[in-house]
């Protein structure tokens, strides 16, 4: 057994798969023990925030504010400002007003505000110009010049005493806060999902239960396998013929098709993260009998076995000392591919909407389900499903690289 | 050799007609084992929903007349084949008052044009790729194998998504969703093939690339075992040239490759199911993902019944052609 | 003085490893066998006797690569001829092989008949495929085997036949030598039988000139060949009769060998059953001077110094050990005394 894992730690292969599913292992037992967030809990107001530092404004206001004189805040400001479409309007306005287009440059923002500034006129008209597109360009004027006047925007509360507003205080463009003073910061790495959720820790407890969900179908359909592959196997004669023909037929019928009838007849309120784990597992031994029983098959007539026969020992002796050790590696690689095809099924129904019931905890397949449904993938809002597809990816990514190191050192004739 | 043919023929067939009368009664009965009256909760449930009383009072008749709930089991059982036999499937809930057999002729053929394709064109480019890494080694095999290694793991839904966002969203070449354009009738002019076939593209490769990875990974592992054949040595010896050799052992390496798809088929299917929810296209996978959100308990329970018979005969027409690739089953079928 | 079919003169070839280590499977291995004649290879499993097998044939690739040494057969020398003429002009038609393990030679999907279609037709021209099925049909029943086996695929035929059928397979055309390798291991005793006396029969009946058995089982080899050859570790350690290598081997491997098995020979019936202790050497990197050194009981310190070369003894036989003939006898008698 030692021999056999030193072996199997001398693959590459294995030994990648097997590092990348230890770190989100880890992720997974220690995110949520520094983030103690509840994982569904609705933070954000609105639909998916994009990912980035947020901080509370009103707490930078009562923060100490610094001064500090750097030239390029302005540039940077405008800069900000000034989207793609607004610069290229810029730009047919001049042209229009008759500079060269050459020495038009959209992306050098000083020079084409200066050009803008000099040559803008809101009376003149350009040909073809349609009474929109004068008053959008009358707006971005305005815009454009607030954004460079160097007065400072006020601060205004209302006084409870008498009901009117007071001027409590102005923010100059050169005022600065330290961030680490403000007193609400929340990073959100992968910013808020369509409920406004925070979806890294979403997607951390997402992962957890979905290798749960994986775990658990994995030992029930290895169970289940095992169990019938062995009777099959060692057995032989009728009841070899019936778990054959039982397992052909799960073979062909798709298991997506039983999982759907099973998960819509279960009922929403029914459906657990648990119970799908059930189902799934219910649903997907067939491999793993097969495998299981021609292995088996070809082990039931060697020697060692004939030998234990002939000694006396009952079926169950034989079958966990003469049998189960030389089909170990295969069993688990069976349960590894399991593990792998469990969460791929549970995200195939849940994108169905056929998944777990959506109050209590999220599984990868739900966050899939949500960022499809909310269109997030035609929105451009890729921290919704991207993390998740990834996580899905590095999870059957590395289970499989751990399956084909071990089935290299298993059958040598892969190796190279 | 016929008569070894036609009796592995006989065999395949009687097994094809068996595992559809399993496979007949475990859609007809799995829901009905669940605890409850799945009629009244599916009904009640649906006719919150509907403002039409007329409707949901035909939609009930029609459905204990369907499946005749207040009969014993066999009874309904009998009712529900009599009907099935007919194509009659009842009304949809959520599309009514379209039948459920209505619904389904609109989208069954999408499915078939976009899903049976795609796994062919997936499993003659897999192999190819597979026998290739096999043969060539080197570069080739490991620029190729951890590609498709994890390709073959990705979800096929997954990739749909990859797909639409880069191809669809970015770059803008292709539609994301819809079977043709939304704006169209369809007929047979060229204006609306044209839809179509651009339509196609998308959900047609995601689906390939991931037939590609797995076949790819069979493929070279079996042309391996191949190569390292006891026959491989032996014929080299004897004077028999490479060329002749490799072919020798591609086809035996193809071989199981075949039953391999056979006995995958229904995976593949499920999979690719999903994918087709993701482009929104008209086949069975969307109107699966309608039904299940309408709770149209008589279009799930058709479609997937459909569903398994293609995959069935799927199954049971690659079986029936490997009988006729691989010449050891008429020889030893026939004694 | 009869003809020489294969010739042999210090041929080396080595394993290449799929991480560029060169495995010395074979070193400096030279040998003759003459026309009518069966020459016995007999060692250890990984001596190297398998990797002779296949170097013989002068057609190699990876991972098996010929180093240096010349192979003449029939009187032609094979060793420089380019890969694709020894494919046409040598294998099958000169020299013949039989795998180890035949039971897997034989392409699964294609009839026997189709398979000899395609051996011959690689090295004939103006054939037609009405004349291959004639011939072989009557080599088959020639050699006892049912004609129908022709028309069948391998996994149609019992592990005996199929052997026997590559046999069949590998004279099709006459070659002059026939290398079969541990052709009977796997069977059972009476295949095994069938197999033995079906080689014999090819020799005296004119369908092979010259044969190389290979076995580790010697009682086999004393029944079936006329001279002897032991390998270690990659070298000849020692030539001669079949009958004298049996029962009176010179070095003490071969010693060795002889007494770790049992010979229902008469005569050998009371010799002890005795194991040569210790492993052979890595090939990877074979040691200095004696390579058994490490394994011999008689060793001295010079052993481990320089080759040792292989030297003369009675009856022309030949051994590879630096202590003379009369000194080992001796010593073999010393110790049969001692154990009584």
């Amino acid at each position: 057994m030692k021999h056999i894992l030193q072996q199997v730690f001398r693959s590459g292969k294995f030994v990648t798969g097997f590092s990348i599913f230890m770190a989100i292992i880890l992720i997974v037992v220690f995110y949520p023990m520094i983030i103690t967030d509840a994982p569904l809990s609705i933070i954000g107001q609105g639909t998916f925030f994009p990912p980035g530092i947020y901080v509370s404004v009103y707490d930078s206001l009562s923060s100490t504010t610094y001064i500090l004189n750097l030239d390029d805040a302005t540039t940077k400001r405008i800069t900000n400002k000034l989207n793609d479409e607004d610069r290229v309007s810029i730009k047919e306005w001049l042209v229009a007003a008759g500079i060269p287009e050459s020495e038009i440059d959209t992306t050098d923002t000083q020079k084409l505000l200066d050009q803008w500034f000099t040559n803008y006129d809101s009376q003149k008209n350009v040909p073809g110009m349609t009474n929109a597109k004068r008053n959008y360009y009358v707006r971005l004027n305005t815009a454009l010049k607030s954004l460079l006047s160097p007065e400072a925007a006020a601060v205004m509360q209302v006084n409870p005493l008498n009901n009117e507003l007071e001027q409590i205080g102005t923010i100059n463009q050169t005022d600065y806060v330290n961030v680490g003073e403000v007193a609400n910061i929340r990073i959100l790495p992968l910013g808020t999902d369509n409920f406004g959720r925070d979806v890294l820790t979403e997607l951390v407890s997402a992962t957890r239960v979905s290798l749960q969900i994986g775990f658990v179908a994995g030992i029930i359909a290895t169970l289940i396998g095992l169990t019938l592959g062995l009777l099959a196997g060692y057995i032989g004669g009728f009841v070899d013929d019936i778990i054959t023909f039982i397992t052909n037929l799960f073979i062909v019928i798709p298991p997506f098709v039983l999982l759907i009838l099973i998960s819509f007849s279960i009922g929403q309120e029914q459906r657990g993260a648990f119970t799908i784990a059930v189902v799934i597992g219910f649903t997907s031994w067939v491999w793993t009998a097969r495998a299981v029983r021609s292995q088996v098959i070809s082990l039931r007539n060697r020697d060692h076995v004939n030998l234990s026969k002939l000694s006396g020992h009952s079926i169950v002796h034989i079958i966990l000392n003469d049998i189960l050790p030389y089909i170990l590696s295969y069993v688990i690689m069976a349960f590894i591919l399991q593990i792998s095809s469990g969460i791929l099924a549970e995200a195939g129904l849940s994108i169905l909407g056929l998944g777990p019931r959506t109050t209590d905890v999220p599984t990868l397949g739900l966050m899939m389900n949500w960022a499809m449904i909310y269109q997030a993938h035609i929105l451009g809002n890729w921290w919704a499903y991207m993390p998740v597809l990834v996580t899905i990816a590095l999870i059957t990514f590395s289970m499989n690289l751990m399956n084909t190191g071990m089935d290299q050192i298993f059958n040598p004739a892969l190796r190279d | 050799m016929l008569k070894g043919y036609l009796k592995y023929f006989l065999n395949k067939l009687g097994w094809f007609a068996l595992t559809f009368v399993f496979a007949f009664l475990l859609n007809f009965i799995l829901p009905r084992l669940m605890p409850g009256d799945p009629v009244a909760a599916i009904v009640s449930r649906f006719a919150q929903g509907m403002s039409n009383t007329s409707g949901v009072q035909a939609i009930y008749e029609q459905y204990t007349e369907l499946f005749g709930t207040n009969k014993p089991m066999t009874e309904q059982f009998f009712i529900y084949l009599k009907n099935v036999a007919r194509g009659d499937f009842g009304f949809s809930f959520s599309q009514y008052p379209r039948t459920v057999a209505d619904v389904i002729k609109s989208s069954i053929w999408w499915t078939i044009a976009l899903q049976f394709p795609a796994i062919i064109v997936g499993w003659l480019i897999g192999n190819t790729l597979g026998a290739l890494a096999a043969y060539l080694k080197g570069g080739f095999d490991k620029v190729l194998m951890p590609i498709s290694l994890f390709v073959s793991n990705f979800p096929t839904f997954g990739m749909a998504v990859i797909f639409m966002v880069v191809f669809g969203v970015n770059l803008k070449w292709f539609p994301t969703s819809g079977g043709y354009g939304f704006d169209l009738i369809p007929n047979f002019s060229w204006n609306f093939i044209q839809s179509v076939i651009v339509h196609y593209q998308l959900p047609f490769w995601s689906i390939v690339v991931i037939a590609i990875g797995g076949q790819a990974i069979g493929m070279r592992s079996m042309s391996i075992y191949e190569l390292n054949a006891d026959y491989v040595k032996y014929s080299r010896f004897m004077g028999i040239k490479d060329r002749k050799i490799v072919g020798y052992v591609f086809r035996n390496a193809m071989l199981p490759q075949v039953t391999g798809l056979a006995l995958s088929i229904g995976t593949m299917v499920g999979g690719a199911l999903v994918a087709e929810i993701v482009f929104s296209y008209p086949g069975l996978g969307t109107t699966l993902l309608r039904a299940v959100l309408g709770q149209d308990y008589p279009l799930i329970s058709a479609v997937t019944l459909i569903i398994t018979v293609m995959a069935l005969f799927a199954n049971f027409i690659i079986e029936i052609l490997y009988g006729f690739i691989d010449p050891r089953i008429k020889a030893t079928q026939s004694d | 003085m009869a003809n020489t079919m294969l010739e042999v003169k210090d041929l080396s070839t080595k394993y290449v490893t799929r991480f560029n280590e060169g495995v010395y499977a074979v070193d400096r291995v030279s040998l003759k066998v003459e026309e009518g004649k069966s020459l016995g290879i007999a060692g250890e499993s990984g001596c190297g006797k398998s990797t002779l097998a296949l170097s013989l044939m002068g057609y190699y690739f990876p991972p098996l690569h010929y180093m240096n040494g010349d192979i003449t057969i029939n009187g032609n020398n094979i060793s420089g001829l380019k890969a694709e003429d020894v494919r046409k002009t040598i294998l099958g038609k000169e020299v013949a092989y039989i795998p180890q393990a035949a039971m897997n030679a034989l392409n699964p999907t294609r009839k026997i008949i189709h398979f000899i279609e395609d051996v011959i037709l690689e090295h004939e021209m103006y054939v037609t495929k009405k004349d291959i099925y004639g011939r072989a049909k009557k080599l088959f029943e020639t050699l006892g085997l049912p004609p129908e086996v022709l028309q069948k695929y391998p996994v149609e035929l019992s592990g005996g036949m199929k052997q026997r059928t590559v046999i069949a397979i590998s004279v099709m055309l006459l070659p002059k030598v026939l290398i079969a390798d541990e052709p009977s291991s796997a069977l059972d005793v009476t295949s095994q039988k069938m197999v033995i006396k079906m080689l014999k029969h090819l020799m005296e009946a004119g369908f092979i000139s010259s044969m190389i058995f290979i076995t580790h089982e010697l009682p086999l080899l004393y029944n079936v060949v006329d001279d002897i050859m032991v390998m270690y570790a990659g070298q000849i350690v020692e030539k001669g009769s079949s009958h004298e290598m049996v029962f009176d081997p010179i070095h003490p491997y071969s010693k060795g060998l002889m007494g770790s098995i049992i010979v229902p020979e008469k005569g050998l019936r009371d010799v002890k059953l005795t194991a040569i202790p210790g492993v052979p050497p890595n090939l990877k990197k074979p040691p200095a001077g004696c390579r058994f050194a490490e394994r011999c009981r008689f060793v001295r310190p010079e052993c481990r110094v320089t080759d040792v070369a292989m030297r003369e003894a009675e009856h022309g036989r030949m051994y590879r050990c630096i202590i003379p003939e009369a000194e080992l006898r001796e010593a073999y008698a010393r110790e049969e005394h001692k154990n009584g």
